[in-house]
Order: structure tokens, then C-alpha cells, then sequence
């Protein structure tokens, strides 16, 4: 039985470069454009899904916006510009500090600090999402969407914020897998080696935030997900049993954003219940 | 019987448009004359290669009754299946006189409907929902293509043993899997997804030890983020793999079955010769009895 959550490595990687740039081409094509536009963070996640876009579309055919807040660091920016003079893909950097200030300082800064921080990094989150959105139309490309399967199935994310997209390449690839992924790749060691990190306020760390690594964190979510297996027999194979509960409390918690709405049915045929067809359809 | 007692068979590893009867037979129609010239006597698409295959509810708007003047749409196979001599396997939406819908395979030879092998495992797990739509077909059947026996399988049909079990004891001397297999599970230390290697080890299986060719054909694409693994390809009955299409692309191969090959072998390895049906009979009725552990 394998238990341990399995590694893109040399044998398989050429294939799954393949499969993903197919995707992201084929997918792309039903929507009857060329192009793609996504928010380049400086990240990992980010870079490799730009990378993977780059390669399956051409690097005319992606755009990256950074979008900056005044708090984000600047070795981020350096970082994503980086990736773009690398790639040699077209970019703007479009700074998002002034709406969101002006927006919380109509607000006022009151209720408890950590609330505003939270309230702050989706504002911002959603900001992105916006304008990628508004280029989306404006470029008449698709949004490539950057988020990785260990936040996704965490809900480490913001809801129509960072998780908004039209497709996804890396969504089904753990964040352990994206670093093996992105050794692949070529991708900048820089951009490897730093920890982890949302960049929404100074100093953010994804794993101090969360309370565990994602390397132990995708070794269980292997188990329970992908492996189907039930949170004691994760336990039963060696992972710390509060561990386990939280982290399958995390994905059990965040169910609603990887759904969509729900609808009241009161009709004979509701959408996505029983009104069944494939986003392809058409 | 053929010359050389070999026939010509062209595995064609198409990408359908997913609810787009017209465009993909444009495409099958394409295929086949091309196969034509490279000499190809049968030409074998993939599992509904004529609809795509995560159909939902276009199911509906898709079902074809062939025994009517519905099968109208298949004329330009029909023709070209005549016009070049040729026989094509291809996948559709079946539809019957009662309104029923099956996953179904078409076998045009010469112009001429010679069989319809109606998918009797389908599939309800997972990210699969044919029970949701179809009706199980109830048989597997062989027919005579110019002196060589020929069986389908659709898919998860061949994952159940019996079915090729019961094919080659009816006398199947090939076994045709046309197939939509969706590539999954990352394998460290393997050049290729799970799914495809678990395919490959099943049919070198089928093929050896029911000493007969295989015939696998696997369609391309992507319908919803997922993609589809290809690597179409044709086991001989030593279980050696003779030719393959890439994975992941789009592509034909053609390759010549030798009926001589399968004598040799099946002489040499009697395992269909020796089969005891009477005694599977007899453990199957019991089972089926319930009379199970004494």
C-alpha cells in the first residue's frame, strides 16, 4: 500500500508538463481565445503556473499583472519581475494601496485588529481578482488561476478573491508537488527557496499562520483525499491525531468555497442540480 | 480469408468535440481515407468517439436509433466505409425503440452494419455517471470480419475478467477495447499516470493469457479539465505490446495482426483449447445459487 503522497520527479515530469500545457491550450481554445492574464505575486504557485501558461500558449499570449500593496515586500516584486523578463511575457504593475486605503479609511479602523488585517488581505484579494477580471476583458484573455491544491482543499484562500478563476492548471497538485514541479521547471531558486507566504501583510508566514508544514500537512491530506482514507487510519499510519483533526476540520470547514452558490430549487429544472452539462457544452 | 492471413488494423486516437456529431464525423470520414491508404482493412476509434464522453444531459439530444431513418447523420461513414471497402469501428450514442440510451460501438463493413456492441460495465463511481444515462448492454458479442473473429469492449468492460473470458471461448481471435480513459494518479518513478500503466499491465494479461491480439484504443483531449491518456496500442498473444501512439496526442498507427502468430501460439499454449466452461458453469451456478463455502 503507498502511503506517501507521491513525487513529480524526472520520470514522470515530461508527461505531466505535457498534460498540464495541453490543458491549459485546449481549454483555452474552447473558450475561443489565444490568452491568458494572471497576478504574478512573486510566489511560487504563481510562477510556475506562469511558466506553464507561458510554454502551452506562447509567451505572446500571457500577461502577468503584479499588483502590489504598499505593505508587500519588495523582494516580491523583484521576484515576479524575475519570472517576466525571464519568460519575456508583457506585464504591468498596477498598485493597489490607494483603494484600499481610501476604502478603510471611509470604514475606520475600528473592531479588533487581527478582523481588520483579515478584512484588509481579502479587500486585497478581491481587489486583484477585479482587475484581472477587467484585463481579462480588456486583453480578451481567459484568468489563469494560481491556486494550489493544499490551500484550495484548506481554504486557504479568499472566496471569490484569489480562488477566482477560469481555469486552474495547478489546483489538483500539492504544495509539496509544486516544489517539485518547479525544480522542473528552471523555475528561479529564489523563488523555491523562500518560505512560503500570502505576502498580504509584512512578515506573513503560510505555515506559521496555519500551525503545521506543508510537507506534513499534504502527506495527510494524501491520505484522507486522494487515498480516501479515514482520519484514524491516517492516524493508525503514524500522523498525530490532533493533527489530523485539524486539518481535516479545515477541509471540511471550507467546503463552501470550492462550491458553487447555492439555489433554492423550485423549479423543475435548477441549474448545476438537475439542469446537467459541461462548462464544454457549447 | 486474407492474404497472408493477416488483416490491417488502423487504431485512430482522435480528440472528439465534445456534443458535435457533424464536425467529428467529418473527422472519422478523414481518418478512414487516410487509413485507406496505408493500406488499413478495419479502422478503430475510441469509446463515443463520435459525441465526446462526458455527455450529462446531451445524452438526450445525441441518441441515434441505427436501426431507423435516424442513422441518417452516419451516412458519410456509411459511404466511405463502402466506397473505400473498409470496415470502421466507431463509438455513438445508441438509442432504442423504447427510448432506452446505451454506450454503444458500431461495426460498418463494407457499407454494411455488421455489429453493435452495446457497453455492459458502465462505470458509476468516482467521477463516472453512465448509469446515471445508459442502459447496460446485455451480451459480448463476436462477429466474422473476413474470416477473423472480432469482440468489443468498451472500456470498463475489459477491467471485468469474464468479459474477455467469455469472448475468446466464443471464439474471438481479437479483442477490440476502444476506450476514454481520463489520466490520473501521479506515480513517482514512472514515466507515465497510474491509469495507464494499470491499462497496459490488463491488456498484456488479456492478451497472453487468453492468448489472443488486443486492441486498444484510447481517445485524447480535455472535456472539463479532465484529459484524456491516449496510448493506444496493440498487444500480440505473447503479450508483447507491437505498436503504440504517444500518450497525451492525437495520432494513428497501423498495424497487421497475423492469424498465423496467434495458431502458433495457441498451439504451443493450449489455454483456450483446455478450458473447462463446464466446470466454470457448474462454480458459476453455484455462486449464483448462493451455494458458496461448504
Amino acid at each position: 500500500m503507498k502511503k506517501e503522497l507521491p513525487k513529480i520527479d524526472e520520470y514522470n515530469f515530461p508527461l505531466i508538463y505535457k498534460h498540464l500545457s495541453n490543458f491549459i491550450k485546449i481549454e483555452v481554445s474552447k473558450a475561443r481565445v489565444n490568452s491568458v492574464v494572471l497576478g504574478l505575486s512573486g510566489g511560487i504557485d504563481s510562477a510556475v503556473a506562469c511558466y506553464l501558461a507561458s510554454n502551452a500558449l506562447g509567451k505572446e499570449n500571457v500577461t502577468a499583472l503584479i499588483m502590489p500593496y504598499e505593505s508587500s515586500s519588495a523582494a516580491s516584486m523583484d521576484d515576479a519581475l524575475i519570472v517576466v523578463k525571464t519568460l519575456g511575457i508583457s506585464h504591468y504593475v498596477i498598485d493597489i494601496t490607494k483603494q484600499i486605503n481610501e476604502y478603510f479609511a471611509k470604514e475606520g479602523n475600528s473592531g479588533d485588529a487581527e478582523g481588520i488585517r483579515i478584512r484588509k488581505g481579502n479587500k486585497m484579494a478581491r481587489e486583484r481578482m477585479s482587475i484581472l477580471y477587467d484585463y481579462s476583458y480588456k486583453l480578451n484573455s481567459l484568468v489563469l488561476g494560481t491556486s494550489n491544491k493544499s490551500e484550495l482543499l484548506l481554504g486557504y484562500g479568499t472566496l471569490y478573491g484569489d480562488m477566482a478563476s477560469a481555469l486552474n492548471p495547478i489546483g489538483d497538485i500539492y504544495k509539496t508537488q509544486i516544489y517539485q514541479l518547479a525544480g522542473h521547471l528552471d523555475i528561479p531558486k529564489n523563488i523555491i527557496a523562500k518560505p512560503p507566504s500570502a505576502d498580504l501583510w509584512a512578515g506573513q508566514s503560510d505555515e506559521k499562520e496555519l500551525g503545521f508544514s506543508y510537507e506534513t500537512a499534504d502527506g495527510i491530506m494524501y491520505l484522507l483525499i486522494d487515498k480516501m482514507y479515514k482520519p484514524e487510519v491516517a492516524v493508525s499510519l503514524g500522523y498525530d491525531e490532533k493533527l489530523v483533526d485539524k486539518i481535516y476540520g479545515k477541509i471540511k470547514k471550507s467546503q463552501y468555497k470550492r462550491r458553487m452558490p447555492l439555489i433554492a430549487k423550485v423549479s423543475e429544472r435548477t441549474i448545476n442540480i438537475d439542469f446537467r452539462y459541461l462548462r464544454d457544452w457549447a | 480469408m486474407k492474404k497472408n492471413n493477416s488483416m490491417k488494423i488502423c487504431l485512430a486516437q482522435t480528440n472528439p468535440k465534445v456534443g458535435d456529431l457533424k464536425k467529428n464525423i467529418e473527422n472519422h470520414v478523414e481518418i478512414i481515407s487516410g487509413a485507406k491508404v496505408q493500406g488499413a482493412e478495419l479502422v478503430v476509434f475510441p469509446e463515443l468517439s463520435l459525441t465526446g464522453y462526458f455527455l450529462k444531459d446531451s445524452v438526450y439530444d445525441l441518441g441515434i436509433n441505427i436501426h431507423t431513418g435516424e442513422s441518417a447523420v452516419l451516412k458519410p461513414i456509411y459511404k466511405t466505409s463502402e466506397d473505400l471497402n473498409i470496415s470502421v469501428i466507431a463509438g455513438f450514442v445508441e438509442k432504442d425503440e423504447d427510448f432506452n440510451f446505451y454506450n454503444s460501438s458500431f461495426c460498418i463493413s463494407k457499407g454494411k452494419l455488421i455489429n453493435v456492441h452495446r457497453k455492459v460495465y458502465l462505470p458509476t463511481y468516482g467521477m463516472f455517471e453512465e448509469l446515471r444515462y445508459f442502459k447496460p448492454g446485455d451480451g459480448f458479442g463476436v462477429f466474422d470480419m473476413d474470416g477473423v473473429k472480432v469482440s468489443v469492449l468498451t472500456c470498463e468492460d475489459a477491467w471485468h475478467l469474464s468479459s474477455s473470458y467469455i469472448a475468446v471461448n466464443k471464439g474471438a481471435h481479437i479483442i477490440i477495447v476502444n476506450s476514454a480513459s481520463p489520466a490520473r494518479g501521479i506515480a513517482a518513478g514512472l514515466n507515465k499516470f497510474n491509469s495507464m500503466n494499470m491499462w497496459e499491465e490488463l491488456l498484456s494479461v488479456i492478451a497472453f493469457y487468453y492468448k489472443s491480439y488486443v486492441i486498444y484504443v484510447n481517445r485524447v483531449g480535455f472535456e472539463d479539465g479532465i484529459g484524456f491518456s491516449g496510448g493506444s496500442c496493440i498487444f500480440n498473444p505473447l503479450g508483447e505490446m507491437e505498436k503504440k501512439l504517444d500518450y497525451l496526442e492525437e495520432g494513428v498507427v497501423s498495424a497487421d495482426i497475423n492469424l498465423d502468430l496467434l495458431n502458433n501460439e495457441r498451439f504451443k499454449t493450449p489455454l483456450i483449447r483446455d478450458e473447462n466452461l463446464n466446470l466454470t458453469l457448474k462454480e458459476i451456478e453455484s455462486i449464483v445459487n448462493n451455494e458458496t463455502i461448504k
